[in-house]
């Protein structure tokens, strides 16, 4: 007869379960272990069963349900597991991307925890006539986080919980005490609770002893005694347990093949922790009380956090140095930062602190997630800041835009057409919504000197009506922001900064010009002001259109109407085509917009988003401050160093650049090309079979027929030739289109 | 909640003591003082201003909404003032703010254009 159970594969060989089992009681059925040893709890309070389910590394298989087909891979037993991706050379995909959807509910009391106290408290609070949400992980509702508003975030099947809750009950109950002595790596240990749910599953124990408590209705031999070690076999399965007679000291070792140990509890207070000063929560039941700790441990040898490591001789270790204090032990050691968040080692380390002190150091603060979310989970449409809309978003929506967010900004991402959107750039005239840009006004008597501090390229020599592209860097010579420094008068510029480093560059002006005491107003006209980029080689002929009869020359800028609209006109360029910023009121923007749409639907025009606009500037190898930049990047790693004038007596970052120029760099953007569809944006890129650097932007170019990308090397000596995506590709100079700057000046 | 309309004026950064002496062109101006050097005057159509390099520009860029002030305290981490009349600034639903008070009456709760679907959402949201 054929056996029809249910299978889950582990490590790649098929396991049959019982229908609901965990997975992790599906492996020990099966007779093995579902993690890397160490005492097994079964409800989710320790790291000893993580594994990677389904893809999703450090997932606790003793909370999740076997089905047929789930994919488990036991942890590395000396290690973390691989990153995904890395395990084929970073070959990621934009198909990995998953989006979590996100329920949001309102409820005046939250219970966390449906056990008996939790039931208690909910029955107490609807009978008052409040209106109650009980969640609890057994149910599918795992509570990971608490915030301050309050808000209690859940995983549930269906993807993320977000709860509005004015009152939080923390009824989570309390764990078992884990044991911490010689031995408790091996398999084979088990929490008292462990031992009744896997004795009411029929998973054989062999010969069970017990230590400390004994279980009811499990088979087992009590043993007594105090816990002194375990024994284990060259599998690192338990044999023995050894324990000591209290009074004289005698040890006995009891042959065994499991362990069922009854250490005492603690409260699983975790969340209660997290809720933080402000947030209105209240514990009852087992997570309130103050449970005995166990006694401190000795041995310099044994593991007291499993999950990061950490021995008691590393605690002494850091004691000695000064760290005489929980907070101070937790971030010098790392006890209690792993995937159980102190769970299991916090009661041990809290009575080795009590030991020294004479006093019980209350427990470390913790912080969300309790409980290991995925990236996705975390990013699940948890944006609280605020996000602006430019004057033209209907105007967006109503052509089919793909909105997201960028810089703090809704910006039309496509137009579903993005190939197309490119075309109308590079072989016609397209509109892009560009009034996200910073744009600061600032004039004085002494705006040239301030300006001659801040930037660090000429200022002073810049005429009325012509502009110049410019860095910003910090007082060690990282760039911060880049945009064009634009002369209205003899005291009177425009500045402009991308859209995503306005706010801060603006911060950045105004304290040097206060710092230095000179006399400049600044006036931030960044969301008062739009601004469309007119671009593409029918540009000028679409402006004339418009009435601007005589559009500035490269670089140049004048204030004109167009269509009717006053307009600042800026002639730059970051597409490579030639291109016009009309910078107007946003009040007007819908009108301008309309018109030179109208005006302009003869030549094909149409308008481009980010996307199509990432790839135009990528094939003139323009940097983007932020996502082709590190925190660190100086002029010179950017191959910019034209941009910085060191003839200047003094500006910003002047003397970093100066005394770094003389060190060795081993970090480079560079320019790369290979043939074929364009990698994923971040990937690794190697040589000699090590990751020398990262992708920050790629693009299958169809007017140069292959793929351009820009990416940090990272070691010297640079490679000529490297690999991405498993490909070659070839390391570069920019730009890849129309290296001499023509079409833009057209 | 009214839709929030857009508040037109002009626009100053000059020298504090140069605002102060300004002279306001329109008439039932509102002068919103944003800083030392820096004033929006609601309804103005010019401004006449003793600082040569004074910044002075039409200004379409905020909206406002007249409400209850304790309506809008229902949604600021901070007191608004007690004074009357008054004007403060400050996060209000999360969102860049400033509010008049005037005399008596509903208080103006005054965004950036760019917040204006924001703030509405928001205050939408959670009444």
């Amino acid at each position: 007869m054929t056996d029809a159970k249910p299978q889950i594969v582990v490590d790649e060989r098929p396991i049959v379960f019982d229908p609901g089992d965990s997975v992790a009681v599906a492996v020990l059925r099966a007779g093995e272990v579902p993690g890397r040893g160490g005492t097994l709890c079964l409800t989710g309070d320790c790291g000893n069963c993580l594994a990677v389910v389904d893809g999703v590394a450090y997932v606790r298989t003793c909370q999740i349900e076997a089905r047929p087909g789930l994919t488990v891979q036991r942890h590395p037993a000396d290690g973390n597991p691989p990153l995904p991706g890395m395990a084929d050379r970073g070959r990621l995909s934009p198909r990995d991307a998953v989006a979590v959807p996100v329920e949001r509910r309102e409820a005046e009391i939250v219970v966390i925890g449906a056990g008996t106290e939790g039931q208690r408290a909910a029955t107490e609070a609807e009978a008052a006539g409040r209106h109650v949400l009980v969640l609890d992980a057994a149910h599918g509702e795992e509570v990971v986080a608490l915030y301050p508003g309050p808000t209690v975030i859940a995983r549930t099947p269906a993807g993320m919980l977000h709860v509005e809750a004015g009152e939080i009950v923390v009824a989570t109950g309390a764990a078992e005490i884990q044991p911490v002595c010689p031995g408790n790596d091996l398999t084979g240990l088990l929490t008292m609770q462990a031992a009744v749910r896997l004795h009411a599953t029929g998973v054989s124990m062999g010969r069970a002893v017990a230590v400390g408590m004994v279980p009811d209705g499990v088979p087992c031999e009590p043993v007594a005694g105090i816990l002194v070690r375990f024994e284990g076999d060259a599998a690192g399965r338990v044999r023995a347990v050894v324990t000591a007679d209290p009074v004289s000291g005698e040890e006995t070792s009891t042959p065994c093949e499991t362990v069922i140990l009854g250490l005492g509890r603690a409260p699983r207070d975790l969340l209660a922790r997290m809720a933080g000063p402000t947030v209105p929560v209240t514990s009852v039941g087992a997570a309130a009380e103050d449970h005995p700790l166990p006694p401190p441990p000795v041995d310099p040898a044994v593991v007291i956090c499993r999950c990061m490591g950490v021995t008691v001789g590393d605690l002494e270790d850091a004691w000695s140095k000064g760290f005489t204090e929980l907070e101070l032990l937790k971030r010098s050691t790392l006890a209690g930062i792993g995937t159980c968040q102190g769970g299991a080692c916090l009661p041990h380390v809290r009575s080795w602190i009590a030991a020294r002190t004479g006093e019980v150091p209350a427990p470390f603060t913790a912080r969300p997630a309790s409980r290991q979310v995925t990236l996705a989970e975390a990013g699940a449409d948890t944006f609280v800041d605020a996000f602006r809309r430019t004057p033209l978003h209907d105007e967006h929506l109503t052509l089919g835009a793909r909105m997201d967010r960028f810089g703090s900004w809704w910006r039309p991402w496509n137009y579903g057409d993005t190939p197309a959107e490119y075309r109308a750039v590079r072989e016609g005239v397209s509109l892009g919504d560009v009034s996200t840009l910073g744009k600061l006004v600032v004039s004085g008597p002494d705006v040239v000197e301030a300006l001659e501090r801040i930037y660090p390229c000429h200022v002073a020599d810049i005429k009325p009506g012509r502009s110049r592209y410019a860095l910003l860097l910090n007082e060690r010579g990282h760039v911060m922001d880049d945009g064009m420094i634009l002369r209205e008068s003899a005291s009177r510029f425009v500045l402009s900064f991308t859209s995503g480093g306005a706010a801060n560059a603006e911060m950045w002006v105004r304290d040097w010009v206060d710092t230095w005491g000179l006399r400049v107003h600044v006036l931030d006209r960044t969301m008062s002001l739009a601004a469309i980029n007119v671009t593409g080689p029918l540009a000028v002929e679409l402006l004339r259109r418009a009435g601007l009869a005589d559009p500035p020359r490269y670089l140049g800028h004048v204030h004109a109407d167009v269509a009717g609209v006053p307009c600042h006109v800026m002639r730059l360029s970051f597409t490579g085509e030639a291109a016009f910023e009309l910078h107007h009121p946003i009040d007007r923007s819908v009108e301008l917009w309309r018109a030179l749409l109208a005006l302009g639907a003869d030549f094909g025009i149409r308008p481009h988003g980010l996307q199509a606009l990432f790839a135009l500037r990528l094939e003139k190898g323009h940097v983007i401050i932020g996502m082709d930049t590190e925190l660190d990047t100086t002029p010179r790693r950017l191959g910019m160093d034209w941009a910085v004038r060191m003839d200047k007596p003094a500006f910003i970052g002047r003397a970093a650049l100066e005394r770094t120029a003389r060190l060795d760099d081993h970090h480079r953007l560079v320019g790369l090309t290979m043939p074929g569809e364009a990698p994923v944006e971040g990937s690794p890129i190697w040589s000699g079979g090590e990751i020398v650097g990262n992708v920050t932007g790629s693009w299958a170019s169809p007017v140069l027929g292959h793929t351009v990308m820009l990416g940090w090397l990272r070691r010297t000596p640079f490679p000529e030739r490297v690999e991405i995506d498993g490909r070659e590709a070839i390391v570069g100079s920019t730009p890849f289109y129309d290296p001499e700057g023509q079409r833009a000046r057209a | 909640m009214r839709a929030p309309d857009r508040l037109r004026g002009m626009r100053v950064v000059a020298a504090p003591d140069a605002i102060d002496r300004a002279t306001w062109v329109g008439e039932d101006v509102t002068v919103l003082r944003f800083a030392p050097d820096d004033a929006f005057g609601h309804g103005a159509r010019g401004v006449e201003i003793d600082d040569e390099h004074a910044i002075v520009e039409a200004e379409v860029g905020f909206v406002g909404t007249w409400l209850a002030p304790a309506e809008i305290e229902r949604h600021a981490e901070w007191q608004l003032p007690t004074e009357r009349p008054a004007f403060a600034q400050g996060s209000i639903a999360g969102v860049p703010s400033k509010v008049w008070l005037p005399d008596d009456g509903e208080a103006l709760l005054i965004t950036a254009a760019a917040y204006a679907e924001e703030m509405a959402g928001r205050l939408r949201a959670s009444r």
